[in-house]
Protein backbone atom coordinates (compact mmCIF):
# COMPACT_ATOMS: atom_id res chain seq x y z
CA UNK A 1 0.00 0.00 0.00
CA UNK A 2 1.18 3.32 -0.70
CA UNK A 3 2.70 4.78 1.95
CA UNK A 4 2.01 8.88 3.08
CA UNK A 5 3.06 8.45 6.47
CA UNK A 6 6.52 10.27 6.01
CA UNK A 7 4.57 13.09 3.52
CA UNK A 8 2.11 13.85 6.50
CA UNK A 9 4.41 14.07 9.20
CA UNK A 10 6.81 16.02 7.42
CA UNK A 11 3.91 18.54 7.01
CA UNK A 12 3.71 18.23 10.57
CA UNK A 13 0.31 16.43 10.61
CA UNK A 14 -1.58 14.90 13.27
CA UNK A 15 -0.97 11.25 12.62
CA UNK A 16 -2.86 9.89 14.86
CA UNK A 17 -5.99 11.73 14.87
CA UNK A 18 -6.06 11.65 11.00
CA UNK A 19 -5.95 7.81 11.08
CA UNK A 20 -9.66 8.12 12.40
CA UNK A 21 -10.78 9.90 9.31
CA UNK A 22 -9.06 7.28 7.12
CA UNK A 23 -10.57 4.41 8.59
CA UNK A 24 -13.79 5.84 7.84
CA UNK A 25 -13.92 7.26 4.30
CA UNK A 26 -13.36 3.61 2.64
CA UNK A 27 -16.57 2.08 4.42
CA UNK A 28 -18.56 5.50 3.58
CA UNK A 29 -17.34 5.78 0.20
CA UNK A 30 -17.71 1.65 -0.43
CA UNK A 31 -21.58 2.24 0.87
CA UNK A 32 -22.80 5.47 -0.66
CA UNK A 33 -20.26 5.39 -4.29
CA UNK A 34 -19.34 2.09 -4.77
CA UNK A 35 -22.47 0.32 -4.48
CA UNK A 36 -24.27 2.36 -7.29
CA UNK A 37 -25.37 0.22 -10.28
CA UNK A 38 -24.29 1.18 -13.86
CA UNK A 39 -21.98 3.71 -13.22
CA UNK A 40 -20.21 5.03 -16.36
CA UNK A 41 -16.57 3.59 -16.68
CA UNK A 42 -15.28 7.17 -16.85
CA UNK A 43 -16.07 7.50 -12.82
CA UNK A 44 -12.65 5.10 -12.33
CA UNK A 45 -10.96 8.41 -11.93
CA UNK A 46 -12.82 9.71 -9.78
CA UNK A 47 -12.57 6.87 -7.23
CA UNK A 48 -9.08 6.32 -7.73
CA UNK A 49 -8.96 10.45 -6.33
CA UNK A 50 -11.16 9.77 -3.66
CA UNK A 51 -8.96 6.47 -2.65
CA UNK A 52 -5.99 8.37 -2.75
CA UNK A 53 -7.15 11.66 -1.21
CA UNK A 54 -4.92 13.02 0.92
CA UNK A 55 -1.93 10.76 -1.71
CA UNK A 56 -1.68 11.77 -4.10
CA UNK A 57 -2.66 15.58 -5.28
CA UNK A 58 -0.97 16.63 -1.92
CA UNK A 59 2.55 15.03 -3.35
CA UNK A 60 1.60 16.89 -6.94
CA UNK A 61 1.62 19.96 -4.79
CA UNK A 62 4.48 19.91 -2.81
CA UNK A 63 6.81 18.52 -5.98
CA UNK A 64 4.56 21.91 -7.32
CA UNK A 65 6.64 24.25 -4.51
CA UNK A 66 9.96 22.05 -4.45
CA UNK A 67 10.65 23.17 -7.81
CA UNK A 68 9.88 26.97 -6.41
CA UNK A 69 6.02 26.95 -7.00
CA UNK A 70 3.53 28.47 -4.58
CA UNK A 71 0.11 26.68 -3.68
CA UNK A 72 -2.64 29.41 -2.77
CA UNK A 73 -5.92 27.53 -0.88
CA UNK A 74 -9.00 29.31 -1.29
CA UNK A 75 -12.62 29.12 -0.24
CA UNK A 76 -15.24 30.54 -2.30
CA UNK A 77 -16.19 30.56 -6.09
CA UNK A 78 -15.80 34.29 -6.48
CA UNK A 79 -11.90 34.48 -6.09
CA UNK A 80 -10.52 34.21 -9.79
CA UNK A 81 -7.76 31.27 -9.76
CA UNK A 82 -7.27 32.44 -13.03
CA UNK A 83 -4.93 35.09 -11.31
CA UNK A 84 -3.20 32.16 -9.34
CA UNK A 85 -2.62 30.26 -12.49
CA UNK A 86 -1.16 33.08 -14.67
CA UNK A 87 1.22 33.85 -11.80
CA UNK A 88 2.67 30.29 -12.29
CA UNK A 89 0.60 28.95 -8.77
CA UNK A 90 -1.34 26.61 -8.27
CA UNK A 91 -4.99 27.53 -6.20
CA UNK A 92 -6.97 24.48 -4.45
CA UNK A 93 -10.40 24.25 -2.50
CA UNK A 94 -10.40 24.55 0.85
CA UNK A 95 -13.22 23.80 1.43
CA UNK A 96 -13.96 21.54 4.87
CA UNK A 97 -16.80 19.31 3.82
CA UNK A 98 -15.97 16.35 6.55
CA UNK A 99 -17.85 16.41 10.06
CA UNK A 100 -14.62 14.89 11.01
CA UNK A 101 -13.06 18.21 11.27
CA UNK A 102 -16.32 19.64 12.81
CA UNK A 103 -15.26 19.58 16.71
CA UNK A 104 -11.87 21.13 16.03
CA UNK A 105 -13.68 24.27 14.66
CA UNK A 106 -16.05 24.42 17.31
CA UNK A 107 -13.25 24.93 19.96
CA UNK A 108 -12.55 28.37 18.75
CA UNK A 109 -16.01 29.36 16.56
CA UNK A 110 -19.21 29.85 18.23
CA UNK A 111 -21.79 27.13 18.31
CA UNK A 112 -24.19 28.42 15.40
CA UNK A 113 -21.64 28.76 12.70
CA UNK A 114 -21.82 26.90 9.99
CA UNK A 115 -20.31 23.04 9.49
CA UNK A 116 -18.48 24.64 6.36
CA UNK A 117 -16.67 27.27 8.52
CA UNK A 118 -16.17 25.57 11.63
CA UNK A 119 -14.66 21.89 9.56
CA UNK A 120 -12.32 24.62 7.52
CA UNK A 121 -11.04 26.21 10.45
CA UNK A 122 -10.98 22.69 12.33
CA UNK A 123 -9.18 20.87 9.72
CA UNK A 124 -6.37 23.28 9.52
CA UNK A 125 -6.17 23.55 13.80
CA UNK A 126 -6.53 20.23 14.00
CA UNK A 127 -3.49 19.44 11.43
CA UNK A 128 -5.39 16.92 10.06
CA UNK A 129 -5.67 17.66 6.29
CA UNK A 130 -2.69 17.69 4.30
CA UNK A 131 -4.01 20.40 1.43
CA UNK A 132 -4.78 23.23 4.58
CA UNK A 133 -0.85 22.29 5.94
CA UNK A 134 0.37 22.71 2.02
CA UNK A 135 -0.70 25.90 1.28
CA UNK A 136 0.95 28.84 1.44
CA UNK A 137 -0.79 31.42 1.37
CA UNK A 138 -5.20 31.30 2.01
CA UNK A 139 -7.33 33.75 -0.23
CA UNK A 140 -10.44 34.79 2.14
CA UNK A 141 -13.66 36.79 0.68
CA UNK A 142 -15.51 39.25 2.15
CA UNK A 143 -19.13 36.93 1.88
CA UNK A 144 -20.83 36.22 5.15
CA UNK A 145 -19.82 36.75 8.18
CA UNK A 146 -18.67 33.82 9.60
CA UNK A 147 -15.99 33.63 7.10
CA UNK A 148 -14.81 37.11 7.44
CA UNK A 149 -14.46 36.15 10.96
CA UNK A 150 -12.63 32.76 10.47
CA UNK A 151 -9.87 34.39 8.13
CA UNK A 152 -8.97 36.16 11.48
CA UNK A 153 -8.12 33.40 13.39
CA UNK A 154 -6.44 31.21 10.89
CA UNK A 155 -4.54 34.20 9.89
CA UNK A 156 -2.77 33.72 12.28
CA UNK A 157 -1.65 30.13 11.15
CA UNK A 158 -1.00 30.94 6.95
CA UNK A 159 -0.44 34.21 5.35
CA UNK A 160 -3.60 35.58 4.62
CA UNK A 161 -5.07 37.98 1.90
CA UNK A 162 -8.45 38.75 1.45
CA UNK A 163 -10.26 40.15 -1.08
CA UNK A 164 -13.12 42.32 -0.94
CA UNK A 165 -16.52 41.13 -2.52
CA UNK A 166 -19.11 43.62 -3.19
CA UNK A 167 -22.29 43.34 -1.78
CA UNK A 168 -24.84 44.70 -4.09
CA UNK A 169 -23.95 44.19 -8.22
CA UNK A 170 -24.34 47.63 -9.48
CA UNK A 171 -22.04 49.06 -11.77
CA UNK A 172 -20.00 50.92 -8.89
CA UNK A 173 -19.76 47.19 -7.38
CA UNK A 174 -18.38 45.65 -10.30
CA UNK A 175 -16.04 48.26 -11.11
CA UNK A 176 -14.93 48.04 -7.62
CA UNK A 177 -14.53 44.04 -7.69
CA UNK A 178 -12.34 45.04 -11.03
CA UNK A 179 -9.97 47.30 -8.84
CA UNK A 180 -10.27 44.16 -6.10
CA UNK A 181 -8.61 42.04 -8.73
CA UNK A 182 -5.50 44.36 -9.18
CA UNK A 183 -4.63 44.59 -5.52
CA UNK A 184 -4.88 40.51 -5.81
CA UNK A 185 -2.53 40.47 -8.86
CA UNK A 186 0.22 42.40 -6.60
CA UNK A 187 -0.45 40.28 -4.16
CA UNK A 188 -0.02 37.58 -5.73
CA UNK A 189 2.88 38.75 -7.81
CA UNK A 190 4.42 39.69 -4.72
CA UNK A 191 3.92 36.61 -3.24
CA UNK A 192 4.96 34.18 -5.88
CA UNK A 193 7.62 36.68 -7.44
CA UNK A 194 6.26 36.32 -11.08
CA UNK A 195 4.55 38.75 -13.09
CA UNK A 196 1.45 38.75 -14.32
CA UNK A 197 1.26 39.47 -18.58
CA UNK A 198 -1.47 39.74 -20.85
CA UNK A 199 -0.35 36.23 -22.61
CA UNK A 200 0.12 34.46 -19.40
CA UNK A 201 -3.32 35.74 -17.94
CA UNK A 202 -4.73 35.09 -21.34
CA UNK A 203 -3.22 31.40 -21.07
CA UNK A 204 -4.47 30.97 -17.62
CA UNK A 205 -8.06 32.60 -18.45
CA UNK A 206 -8.59 29.81 -21.59
CA UNK A 207 -7.13 26.97 -18.57
CA UNK A 208 -10.16 27.44 -16.31
CA UNK A 209 -12.45 27.96 -18.89
CA UNK A 210 -11.82 24.86 -20.60
CA UNK A 211 -12.50 23.60 -17.18
CA UNK A 212 -15.94 25.05 -17.04
CA UNK A 213 -16.64 24.41 -20.36
CA UNK A 214 -16.03 20.41 -19.78
CA UNK A 215 -18.22 21.02 -16.23
CA UNK A 216 -21.02 22.62 -18.08
CA UNK A 217 -20.90 19.70 -20.70
CA UNK A 218 -21.31 17.28 -18.42
CA UNK A 219 -24.12 19.06 -16.94
CA UNK A 220 -25.53 18.97 -20.08
CA UNK A 221 -25.66 15.14 -20.34
CA UNK A 222 -27.56 15.08 -16.99
CA UNK A 223 -30.69 17.20 -19.40
CA UNK A 224 -31.10 13.61 -20.94
CA UNK A 225 -34.57 11.66 -20.46
CA UNK A 226 -32.44 8.77 -18.77
CA UNK A 227 -30.23 10.37 -17.26
CA UNK A 228 -26.46 8.65 -17.82
CA UNK A 229 -25.11 9.29 -14.33
CA UNK A 230 -25.81 9.53 -11.10
CA UNK A 231 -26.55 12.96 -8.99
CA UNK A 232 -23.79 11.71 -6.75
CA UNK A 233 -21.37 11.16 -9.38
CA UNK A 234 -21.86 14.34 -10.78
CA UNK A 235 -21.50 15.89 -7.42
CA UNK A 236 -18.22 13.81 -6.91
CA UNK A 237 -16.66 15.08 -10.41
CA UNK A 238 -17.84 18.64 -9.33
CA UNK A 239 -16.34 18.49 -5.73
CA UNK A 240 -12.16 17.02 -7.09
CA UNK A 241 -12.74 20.07 -9.58
CA UNK A 242 -12.04 22.27 -7.02
CA UNK A 243 -8.62 20.95 -6.16
CA UNK A 244 -7.41 18.89 -9.37
CA UNK A 245 -5.48 20.48 -11.61
CA UNK A 246 -7.71 22.22 -13.88
CA UNK A 247 -6.13 20.87 -17.44
CA UNK A 248 -6.72 17.41 -15.98
CA UNK A 249 -9.84 18.45 -14.91
CA UNK A 250 -11.17 19.02 -18.07
CA UNK A 251 -9.82 16.04 -19.95
CA UNK A 252 -11.63 13.54 -17.40
CA UNK A 253 -14.60 15.45 -17.50
CA UNK A 254 -15.02 15.59 -21.42
CA UNK A 255 -13.80 12.02 -21.37
CA UNK A 256 -16.41 11.29 -18.98
CA UNK A 257 -19.24 13.63 -20.60
CA UNK A 258 -18.34 11.58 -24.30
CA UNK A 259 -19.33 8.25 -22.41
CA UNK A 260 -22.36 10.11 -21.06
CA UNK A 261 -23.46 11.11 -25.07
CA UNK A 262 -22.78 7.76 -26.23
CA UNK A 263 -25.43 6.51 -23.02
CA UNK A 264 -27.74 9.39 -24.31
CA UNK A 265 -27.84 7.91 -27.76
CA UNK A 266 -28.65 4.27 -26.52
CA UNK A 267 -31.01 6.09 -24.28
CA UNK A 268 -29.38 4.41 -21.37
CA UNK A 269 -30.03 5.67 -18.12
CA UNK A 270 -28.58 4.95 -14.67
CA UNK A 271 -31.99 4.91 -13.03
CA UNK A 272 -35.47 3.02 -13.85
CA UNK A 273 -37.73 4.85 -16.25
CA UNK A 274 -40.20 8.07 -14.76
CA UNK A 275 -37.59 8.36 -11.85
CA UNK A 276 -38.54 11.71 -10.09
CA UNK A 277 -35.68 14.12 -11.25
CA UNK A 278 -34.83 16.71 -8.30
CA UNK A 279 -32.65 19.79 -8.68
CA UNK A 280 -30.65 20.49 -5.16
CA UNK A 281 -30.09 24.33 -4.91
CA UNK A 282 -28.74 25.99 -2.03
CA UNK A 283 -24.90 25.76 0.01
CA UNK A 284 -22.07 24.23 -1.03
CA UNK A 285 -21.86 20.46 -0.43
CA UNK A 286 -17.89 20.18 -0.23
CA UNK A 287 -16.24 16.56 -0.38
CA UNK A 288 -17.14 14.16 1.81
CA UNK A 289 -20.57 15.51 2.15
CA UNK A 290 -23.15 13.20 -0.23
CA UNK A 291 -25.51 13.06 2.74
CA UNK A 292 -28.48 14.64 0.86
CA UNK A 293 -27.72 12.95 -2.56
CA UNK A 294 -27.55 9.55 -0.96
CA UNK A 295 -30.72 10.56 0.72
CA UNK A 296 -32.60 11.79 -2.58
CA UNK A 297 -31.15 8.41 -4.61
CA UNK A 298 -31.70 6.05 -1.87
CA UNK A 299 -35.34 7.31 -2.01
CA UNK A 300 -36.46 6.24 -5.61
CA UNK A 301 -35.56 9.76 -7.44
CA UNK A 302 -32.33 11.35 -9.17
CA UNK A 303 -30.75 14.31 -8.60
CA UNK A 304 -30.12 16.21 -12.18
CA UNK A 305 -28.51 19.36 -11.21
CA UNK A 306 -27.59 21.68 -8.48
CA UNK A 307 -27.75 25.48 -8.02
CA UNK A 308 -25.11 25.67 -6.01
CA UNK A 309 -21.49 26.41 -5.59
CA UNK A 310 -20.34 22.77 -5.88
CA UNK A 311 -22.77 22.87 -8.98
CA UNK A 312 -23.89 25.24 -11.56
CA UNK A 313 -22.26 28.08 -9.72
CA UNK A 314 -18.54 26.74 -9.97
CA UNK A 315 -18.86 26.99 -13.64
CA UNK A 316 -22.02 28.82 -15.30
CA UNK A 317 -20.06 31.80 -17.24
CA UNK A 318 -16.99 31.98 -19.18
CA UNK A 319 -14.49 34.67 -19.49
CA UNK A 320 -14.28 36.40 -22.29
CA UNK A 321 -11.27 35.10 -24.12
CA UNK A 322 -11.13 37.95 -26.72
CA UNK A 323 -9.89 40.71 -24.05
CA UNK A 324 -6.36 41.83 -25.95
CA UNK A 325 -4.84 43.45 -22.84
CA UNK A 326 -4.48 43.38 -19.31
CA UNK A 327 -6.98 46.10 -18.28
CA UNK A 328 -9.46 44.17 -19.83
CA UNK A 329 -9.12 40.87 -19.11
CA UNK A 330 -9.42 42.07 -15.55
CA UNK A 331 -12.25 43.96 -17.01
CA UNK A 332 -14.04 40.61 -18.18
CA UNK A 333 -12.94 38.84 -15.12
CA UNK A 334 -14.44 41.22 -13.18
CA UNK A 335 -17.85 41.01 -15.21
CA UNK A 336 -17.72 37.41 -14.72
CA UNK A 337 -17.41 36.90 -11.75
CA UNK A 338 -20.03 38.70 -10.66
CA UNK A 339 -22.78 36.74 -12.77
CA UNK A 340 -22.43 34.26 -10.25
CA UNK A 341 -25.25 34.90 -7.71
CA UNK A 342 -24.57 33.77 -4.34
CA UNK A 343 -27.06 34.91 -1.23
CA UNK A 344 -24.34 36.96 0.21
CA UNK A 345 -25.76 39.60 -2.25
CA UNK A 346 -28.66 42.04 -1.65
CA UNK A 347 -30.91 41.63 -3.87
CA UNK A 348 -30.18 38.61 -5.47
CA UNK A 349 -32.98 38.06 -7.85
CA UNK A 350 -30.59 36.90 -10.21
CA UNK A 351 -30.42 33.78 -8.10
CA UNK A 352 -34.07 32.88 -8.65
CA UNK A 353 -33.75 33.19 -12.19
CA UNK A 354 -31.22 30.95 -12.06
CA UNK A 355 -33.52 28.26 -10.24
CA UNK A 356 -36.33 28.96 -13.06
CA UNK A 357 -34.12 28.53 -15.53
CA UNK A 358 -33.01 25.33 -14.47
CA UNK A 359 -35.46 23.91 -13.04
CA UNK A 360 -36.83 23.66 -16.76
CA UNK A 361 -33.46 23.13 -18.55
CA UNK A 362 -33.50 20.14 -16.45
CA UNK A 363 -37.18 19.39 -16.66
CA UNK A 364 -37.30 18.93 -12.72
CA UNK A 365 -40.10 17.37 -10.84
CA UNK A 366 -39.03 19.60 -7.66
CA UNK A 367 -36.65 21.56 -5.65
CA UNK A 368 -34.88 20.57 -2.68
CA UNK A 369 -33.83 23.74 -1.40
CA UNK A 370 -31.09 23.45 1.35
CA UNK A 371 -29.07 25.50 3.36
CA UNK A 372 -26.29 24.13 6.03
CA UNK A 373 -27.18 24.63 9.54
CA UNK A 374 -26.81 28.64 10.40
CA UNK A 375 -26.31 29.73 7.41
CA UNK A 376 -28.18 32.78 7.92
CA UNK A 377 -28.24 33.96 3.99
CA UNK A 378 -29.21 31.39 2.49
CA UNK A 379 -31.82 30.40 5.42
CA UNK A 380 -33.55 33.84 4.75
CA UNK A 381 -33.64 33.29 1.08
CA UNK A 382 -35.61 30.39 1.23
CA UNK A 383 -38.31 32.53 1.65
CA UNK A 384 -38.13 34.47 -1.73
CA UNK A 385 -37.09 30.65 -3.43
CA UNK A 386 -40.47 29.46 -2.24
CA UNK A 387 -42.79 32.16 -3.07
CA UNK A 388 -41.02 32.41 -6.66
CA UNK A 389 -41.35 28.61 -7.34
CA UNK A 390 -44.75 28.61 -5.87
CA UNK A 391 -45.81 31.04 -8.75
CA UNK A 392 -44.80 29.15 -11.28
CA UNK A 393 -46.21 26.21 -9.32
CA UNK A 394 -42.75 24.09 -8.90
CA UNK A 395 -42.73 21.56 -5.58
CA UNK A 396 -39.90 23.17 -3.33
CA UNK A 397 -38.83 21.50 0.58
CA UNK A 398 -36.62 23.47 2.10
CA UNK A 399 -34.20 21.61 4.46
CA UNK A 400 -31.47 22.89 6.76
CA UNK A 401 -28.89 20.33 7.72
CA UNK A 402 -25.24 19.94 9.02
CA UNK A 403 -22.32 17.78 8.32
CA UNK A 404 -23.81 14.90 11.34
CA UNK A 405 -25.63 11.61 10.68
CA UNK A 406 -28.03 12.75 13.08
CA UNK A 407 -30.60 14.46 11.48
CA UNK A 408 -30.38 11.60 8.88
CA UNK A 409 -33.41 9.48 9.30
CA UNK A 410 -35.40 12.48 9.81
CA UNK A 411 -34.70 13.92 6.89
CA UNK A 412 -34.94 10.93 5.04
CA UNK A 413 -38.67 10.68 6.34
CA UNK A 414 -38.98 14.42 5.17
CA UNK A 415 -37.33 13.48 1.82
CA UNK A 416 -39.74 10.73 0.83
CA UNK A 417 -42.91 12.35 2.03
CA UNK A 418 -42.12 15.19 -0.67
CA UNK A 419 -41.52 12.62 -3.20
CA UNK A 420 -44.52 10.52 -2.15
CA UNK A 421 -46.58 14.10 -2.52
CA UNK A 422 -44.47 14.62 -6.33
CA UNK A 423 -45.47 11.03 -7.32
CA UNK A 424 -49.26 11.68 -6.58
CA UNK B 1 -21.36 -5.42 -8.95
CA UNK B 2 -23.20 -8.09 -6.79
CA UNK B 3 -22.51 -7.27 -3.33
CA UNK B 4 -20.71 -10.50 -1.82
CA UNK B 5 -18.04 -13.39 -2.91
CA UNK B 6 -16.04 -10.04 -3.38
CA UNK B 7 -12.40 -9.80 -3.18
CA UNK B 8 -10.15 -6.81 -2.34
CA UNK B 9 -6.76 -6.91 -4.81
CA UNK B 10 -4.06 -4.63 -2.87
CA UNK B 11 -0.94 -3.19 -4.42
CA UNK B 12 1.93 -1.47 -3.03
CA UNK B 13 1.38 1.93 -4.86
CA UNK B 14 -1.17 3.28 -7.45
CA UNK B 15 0.70 2.64 -10.00
CA UNK B 16 0.28 -1.22 -10.02
CA UNK B 17 -3.10 -0.64 -9.67
CA UNK B 18 -3.90 1.65 -12.11
CA UNK B 19 -2.04 -0.74 -14.64
CA UNK B 20 -4.18 -3.66 -13.83
CA UNK B 21 -7.85 -1.87 -13.80
CA UNK B 22 -6.45 -0.69 -17.64
CA UNK B 23 -5.73 -4.44 -18.45
CA UNK B 24 -9.13 -5.48 -16.96
CA UNK B 25 -11.09 -3.14 -18.64
CA UNK B 26 -9.27 -4.43 -21.78
CA UNK B 27 -10.24 -7.69 -21.18
CA UNK B 28 -13.70 -7.23 -20.17
CA UNK B 29 -13.20 -8.20 -16.50
CA UNK B 30 -15.71 -6.48 -13.77
CA UNK B 31 -13.89 -4.56 -11.09
CA UNK B 32 -14.24 -1.61 -9.13
CA UNK B 33 -11.47 1.01 -7.72
CA UNK B 34 -11.95 1.54 -4.00
CA UNK B 35 -10.36 2.62 -1.32
CA UNK B 36 -8.61 0.14 0.98
CA UNK B 37 -10.87 -0.86 3.81
CA UNK B 38 -8.94 -0.05 7.28
CA UNK B 39 -9.66 -3.83 8.27
CA UNK B 40 -7.70 -5.41 5.00
CA UNK B 41 -4.40 -2.65 5.44
CA UNK B 42 -3.52 0.09 7.86
CA UNK B 43 -2.26 2.56 5.10
CA UNK B 44 -4.38 4.20 2.77
CA UNK B 45 -4.66 4.06 -1.32
CA UNK B 46 -6.25 2.28 -3.83
CA UNK B 47 -7.06 -1.35 -4.14
CA UNK B 48 -9.46 -3.17 -6.91
CA UNK B 49 -12.56 -5.19 -6.13
CA UNK B 50 -13.40 -7.91 -8.15
CA UNK B 51 -16.32 -10.58 -8.26
CA UNK B 52 -15.20 -14.24 -6.89
CA UNK B 53 -15.28 -15.42 -9.74
CA UNK B 54 -13.18 -13.73 -11.49
CA UNK B 55 -10.36 -14.21 -9.39
CA UNK B 56 -8.58 -16.80 -11.28
CA UNK B 57 -8.81 -14.90 -14.95
CA UNK B 58 -7.65 -11.62 -12.78
CA UNK B 59 -4.26 -13.71 -10.80
CA UNK B 60 -4.07 -14.79 -14.50
CA UNK B 61 -3.66 -11.32 -15.80
CA UNK B 62 -1.73 -10.43 -13.02
CA UNK B 63 0.79 -13.26 -13.77
CA UNK B 64 1.06 -12.87 -17.26
CA UNK B 65 1.77 -8.47 -16.65
CA UNK B 66 3.92 -9.35 -13.48
CA UNK B 67 1.83 -6.66 -11.73
CA UNK B 68 3.24 -6.39 -7.95
CA UNK B 69 0.39 -7.03 -6.01
CA UNK B 70 0.57 -6.46 -1.78
CA UNK B 71 -2.00 -8.81 -0.91
CA UNK B 72 -5.68 -10.44 -1.73
CA UNK B 73 -8.13 -10.63 0.04
CA UNK B 74 -12.11 -11.48 0.71
CA UNK B 75 -13.54 -8.17 1.07
CA UNK B 76 -14.55 -7.64 4.87
CA UNK B 77 -18.24 -8.71 5.69
CA UNK B 78 -20.85 -5.96 7.28
CA UNK B 79 -23.21 -7.60 9.71
CA UNK B 80 -27.30 -6.45 8.67
CA UNK B 81 -28.12 -3.18 6.69
CA UNK B 82 -25.31 -0.02 6.52
CA UNK B 83 -26.47 2.76 8.45
CA UNK B 84 -25.03 6.25 7.15
CA UNK B 85 -22.37 7.84 8.85
CA UNK B 86 -20.90 10.96 8.32
CA UNK B 87 -16.96 11.00 7.51
S1 LIG C 1 -22.10 30.00 -1.08
FE1 LIG C 1 -21.42 32.10 -1.52
S2 LIG C 1 -19.81 32.47 -0.04
FE2 LIG C 1 -20.11 30.25 -0.12
S3 LIG C 1 -18.61 29.52 -1.65
FE3 LIG C 1 -20.53 29.92 -2.68
S4 LIG C 1 -20.30 32.01 -3.48
FE4 LIG C 1 -18.78 31.75 -1.88
S1 LIG D 1 -22.85 28.04 3.87
FE1 LIG D 1 -23.52 30.10 4.44
S2 LIG D 1 -22.66 30.45 6.50
FE2 LIG D 1 -21.59 28.70 5.57
S3 LIG D 1 -19.78 29.58 4.63
FE3 LIG D 1 -21.35 29.48 3.04
S4 LIG D 1 -22.39 31.49 3.11
FE4 LIG D 1 -21.20 31.25 5.00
Amino acid sequence: MADYREMWSNLDMDLEKHDVLCQVLPEVFGEVYLSQQKRPRGMDFYDFVVSEIHGVRPAELIEHQKSGGKVFGTFCVYVPDEIVFAAGGIATGLCGGSQFWVAAGEKVLPPNTCPLIKASVGARLDKTCPFFRIADMFVGETTCDGKKKAWEILASEVPMHVIDIPQMKRAQDVNAFEREIHSFIKVVEDFTGSKISADSLGESIKLINNKRKALQRLYEARKAAAVPISGKDALLVTQIAFYDDPSRCAQMANQLSEELEERISRKEGVFPEDTLRIMISGTPMAIPNWKLHHIVETSGAAVVVEESCTGTRYFENLVDETAPTLERQVRALAERYMKTNCACFTPNSARIDDILRLAEEYKVDGIIDTNLQFCNLYSTESHLVKQALAEKNIPVLHLETDYSEQDFEQLRTRVQAFLEMLRE
Amino acid sequence: METDNRFYILFPNHHQGLRLSQLLRERGIDYLIAPTPRQLSTCCGISLIVKGGDLEEASQVIAEHEIVVEKIAPAPKRDGDWKYRSC
